[in-house]
């Protein structure tokens, strides 16, 4: 077996469709305009459109056209508000995936870095039971909100941007940066549960939040042990790990504002392990490329130019 | 005389409880001398780490390249059993006069058990499930769970415990794994196509296993004098 593989290698059953990385990657480094959100995302519209077909998002895509993932992701999530319940499913099918993207992850720590101090083995090796449970406990919970896995295209982005040649590199992405943006998302999950008054959901979400954490603190602790007496390693891991923040901004959903559709989850961060410095830096971050607004407006150019198309299309047929 | 609690110097001096030998309350009729010293059951230790270890980091890499889920979350939990026991057998080194330094040192028995660990990593691409599990649960796993219960059998009991004990707890989880595996193949293989490629891995591995003489490098030695 070789060592390092690709996200496109990861291995799925036949219920799972793909979904392009490449838009998550460009749109962290779009500037705040919605004309150049709106050219990315028509660029992409034809792999977008392929992705969706025959999953539950080819209704999302033929209601809202390419952009129908600025529509869910830059919205938090309101009891009572009707496009929440697709938005649970997309975001419960997200983190499903991206726990199974974990797994895969820290296992294949282990097999990469044969070398790797046996205390750094027993922490991966531990994660992998951690994530293989996340992975049941999302399925199930994916399940109680009416959705099934591979309802959704699945993005592998988080492997893909988060899996790097060097074991600093990998535990300051995967586990400082991938597991960092779990603690703002389940943290963010477990108010909505509470507002609903889904106990089943809270209880879940905050045992698995706890596993979190002391991944956080894996990922703390080896970036440290690794980059003892190497400022410039420390230094490229700290880089990789803003890197990485910056791409799972999700295009200003996640941010320090209470209203945002991802709030950053300080105390669980402060927590974990992530220094006031950190935290500050990623609050600037956040600030960084398309807002919020811009994205919502560009959601809405996006469906206004598909109805167009749509019905031209429509027309031409007639 | 009054009855002395503690004994004093003289002959007349002595307590007045009643003498028993070590293993005499409750009975134990154990006795001394097994068939490793120190030395060889070190070596021992080594061996089972490394079949541990390197099982732990082989199943670790083939999470990602194998699709069905139930296998993903399945071997993760055998991943965490599998470093635990390599932990636990490699805390026992220092313990055996390997050093202090001794708690992560690995040993395959000779070049011919680490070709054979090299050979259960080999299949790669998403398709070959059963050519992965087939080699780690119907052949590897059950090797190690032979010879731990035999080292358990024959190892001093008494002077030995420490090992046997913490051979007890990866020999428990070792069952498990095999009752998991032999499920989730039998599950698999639902076609003759299917079953053969289990049956074929199997011959191929147990041929290279029993060549090299297991992970102690001596199954023939001790296969004939089980015999």
């Amino acid at each position: 077996m070789k060592r390092f593989i690709a996200h496109e290698e990861l291995a799925r059953d036949s219920r799972f469709t793909r979904q392009t990385t490449a838009l998550s990657s460009l749109i962290a480094q779009l500037p705040d305009d919605v004309n150049a959100v709106v050219a990315l995302f028509e660029k992409f519209a034809p792999l977008i459109e392929k992705s969706t077909r025959g999953t539950s998002a080819e209704a999302l895509y033929d209601a809202y056209g390419p952009g129908f993932g600025l529509v869910t992701n830059t919205q938090a999530l309101k009891p009572g508000d009707p496009a929440t319940e697709t938005r649970l499913k997309l975001r419960m099918h997200g983190i499903y995936v991206g726990e199974l993207q974990a797994l895969e992850g820290a296992g294949r720590s282990l097999w990469d870095f044969p070398d790797a101090p046996w205390e750094f083995k027993m922490n991966m090796a531990r994660q992998c039971w951690d994530e293989a449970r996340h992975v049941q406990i999302y399925e199930k919970l994916l399940e109680h909100v009416g959705g099934t896995p591979g309802m959704f295209p699945e993005s592998t982005f988080l492997f893909e941007c988060a899996c790097a040649d060097d074991p600093a590199l990998r535990v300051a992405g995967v586990n400082r940066g991938l597991e960092g943006l779990a603690c703002d998302v389940f943290r963010d999950m477990i108010r909505y549960a509470e507002e609903v008054g889904d106990e089943k959901m809270r209880q879940a979400i905050d045992y698995v939040l706890a596993d979190e954490l002391t991944h956080v603190r894996f990922g703390s602790d080896w970036v440290r042990e690794f980059c003892k007496n190497d400022p410039e390693r420390l230094q490229r891991a700290n880089d990789y790990r803003k890197q990485v923040d910056k791409q799972f901004n999700f295009g200003g959903a996640r941010s320090e504002k209470k209203d945002s559709a991802i709030p950053i989850a300080f105390e669980d961060r402060r927590e974990a392990g992530f220094t006031e410095e950190e935290l500050s830096e990623l609050v600037g971050l956040c600030g960084e490329g398309p807002s919020r607004e811009t994205m919502r407006e560009a959601a809405r150019v996006l469906r206004e130019r598909h109805r167009v198309r749509k019905a031209e299309q429509a027309g031409a047929k007639s | 005389m009054s009855e002395r609690l503690y004994p004093g110097y003289g002959r007349d001096e002595r307590t007045t409880f009643a003498p028993y030998g070590a293993f005499e309350v409750p009975a134990d009729l154990r006795e001394l001398f097994g068939r490793y010293d120190v030395e060889a059951m070190a070596r021992r230790v080594r061996n089972f780490r490394y079949a541990e270890e390197w099982t732990m980091m082989v199943l670790g890499g083939w999470m990602a390249t194998i699709p069905e889920v139930p296998v993903k979350t399945g071997l993760g939990k055998i991943v965490w059993d599998g470093a635990q026991g390599a932990d636990a057998l490699g805390k026992r080194l220092p313990e055996l006069r390997c050093g202090r330094k001794a708690v992560d040192a690995s040993e395959a028995a000779n070049d011919g058990f680490a070709k054979l660990v090299q050979a259960l990593a080999e299949p790669e691409t998403p398709d070959l499930t059963i050519e992965k599990l087939a080699g780690v649960f119907d052949v590897l796993k059950p090797h190690l769970l032979a010879v731990y219960e035999r080292t358990m059998r024959e190892t001093d009991q008494i002077t030995d415990a420490p090992t046997i004990e913490l051979l007890e707890d990866i020999a428990r989880r070792t069952r498990k794994h095999v009752a998991w595996g032999d499920e989730v193949l039998d599950r698999l293989c639902d076609t003759d196509g299917k079953r053969e490629r289990r049956r074929r891995r199997v011959a191929e591995l147990r041929t290279q296993l029993e060549a090299c003489g297991g992970v102690t490098g001596t199954l023939a030695d001790e296969q004939g004098r089980a015999h």
